[in-house]
């Protein structure tokens, strides 16, 4: 087997959607214009951005950095990064660590904002809480709602995050299979809010394969934390990635049908499904929030009366 | 005919006990995904079609976690 681009023997993928061998140089590559090819389409940058990257030290987070930072060299684009950091013992001091050091390497500004000290309490501490709703609930409301602060006081103009292939057909699908319309209106390449205060989000990778940019670190040697939350449970999600998984392995193209089929319809979607929400502001913290209080602070007064 | 199984913390010497030995047939038998890993064979990054050596050292790398 020789690499289909160039014919070097030493191949280190073969692509089952479209039959290529590939060598590491030429894998690199592939992934680094496919990343830039998914940017210029979906018109994610503007020359004079701000990106704000939400960098875990995961695999797709570190990937999002590495590509977004060749516009940096450019100076199209200036990149900051934020990392959050909920207070899990023995798994996120790593990532967090990792973050600092690409931070450093790379020479952007950073910050690393705890859980803790944004509403004094750990997402380990929640979890000894009897009526807690389940870890991810809690984190998925305060780690969105840290980041979109932490774009506000950085000036970013976009938030870009490591949503990748995998994670994108498995919400289109979850939220199908649910009915969830309103969600379905709201996923995408570029996601944008009518309240002001919610900086631009962007997925530059949403086109790329999981594993592949799993192998693009391991190829490209970039530092990731690979490791497997403590409170990571089978959730839908997890059901809805098996049967697509399952499905991918004698239809290999399955996954980009599934989103390119997304992408046709979205249009649509929005136009019939699209809900206008209230943009008030939360009576506690002044965060957009549709209700009187924003659903992190919600979260917080449920915990504290416990 | 031997070779070196690298995974995780375990670094163990396992016997090839039949020709034309695969990762593939390795990770099967681990009772792993290839969607999950990646696979090196003495350092270098590899298809799991990929025959194992005698004195092989291989490497597998899980880049997926599920949850």
């Amino acid at each position: 087997m020789k690499c289909t681009k160039c014919g070097n023997p030493n191949v280190i993928i073969k692509k089952e959607q479209s039959g290529q061998y590939l060598c590491k140089d030429c894998f690199i590559e592939s992934i680094e214009k496919k990343v830039i090819k998914t940017i210029r389409k979906e018109k994610l940058l503007d020359k004079g951005d701000k990106v704000l990257v939400a960098l875990s030290g995961g695999k797709d987070s570190v990937t999002t950095l590495e590509i977004l930072n060749t516009f940096r060299d450019l100076n199209i684009i200036d990149i900051c990064a934020v990392t959050v950091d909920e207070g899990i013992d023995n798994y996120r001091q790593d990532g967090v660590d990792i973050a600092v050091r690409h931070a450093e390497r790379l020479g952007i500004e950073h910050k690393v904002v705890s859980l803790k000290d944004t509403y004094g309490i750990t997402l380990d501490e929640i979890m000894q809480k009897p009526n807690h709703k389940g870890s991810c609930s809690y984190c998925g409301v305060f780690r969105r709602t840290i980041i979109n602060k932490a774009a506000r006081e950085m000036g970013a103009t976009k938030i870009a995050t490591g949503h990748n292939l995998d994670d994108e057909v498995q919400a289109i699908m979850m939220n199908y299979l649910e009915g969830n319309t309103d969600n379905l209106t709201k996923l995408g390449a570029k996601t944008e809010s009518k309240a002001e205060e919610f900086t631009v989000k962007i997925k530059p990778l949403r086109e790329i394969p999981e594993r592949e940019i799993g192998l693009y670190v391991v190829a490209k040697e970039l530092e990731v934390h690979f490791a497997s939350c403590p409170y990571a449970q089978q959730s839908f999600r997890g059901e809805v990635s098996d049967v697509i998984n399952k499905l991918s392995e004698s239809h290999p193209t399955i996954k980009y049908s599934t989103l390119r089929g997304y992408d046709k319809i979205k249009n649509a979607l929005k136009d019939d499904f699209k809900k206008d929400y209230a943009h008030g502001r939360c009576e506690k913290c002044g965060e957009p929030a549709a209700n009187k209080l924003c659903k992190a602070c919600s979260f917080i007064e449920e915990l504290r009366g416990d | 005919m031997s070779f070196t199984l690298k995974y995780t913390d375990i670094t163990e010497i396992r016997e090839i006990t039949k020709q034309n030995y695969t990762i593939k047939e390795l990770i099967n038998e681990l009772g792993l995904s290839s969607q999950t890993v990646v696979s090196k064979q003495n350092g270098e990054l590899v298809i799991e079609d990929t025959l194992i050596n005698d004195g092989d050292e291989i490497q597998l790398i899980q880049i997926i976690y599920g949850g």
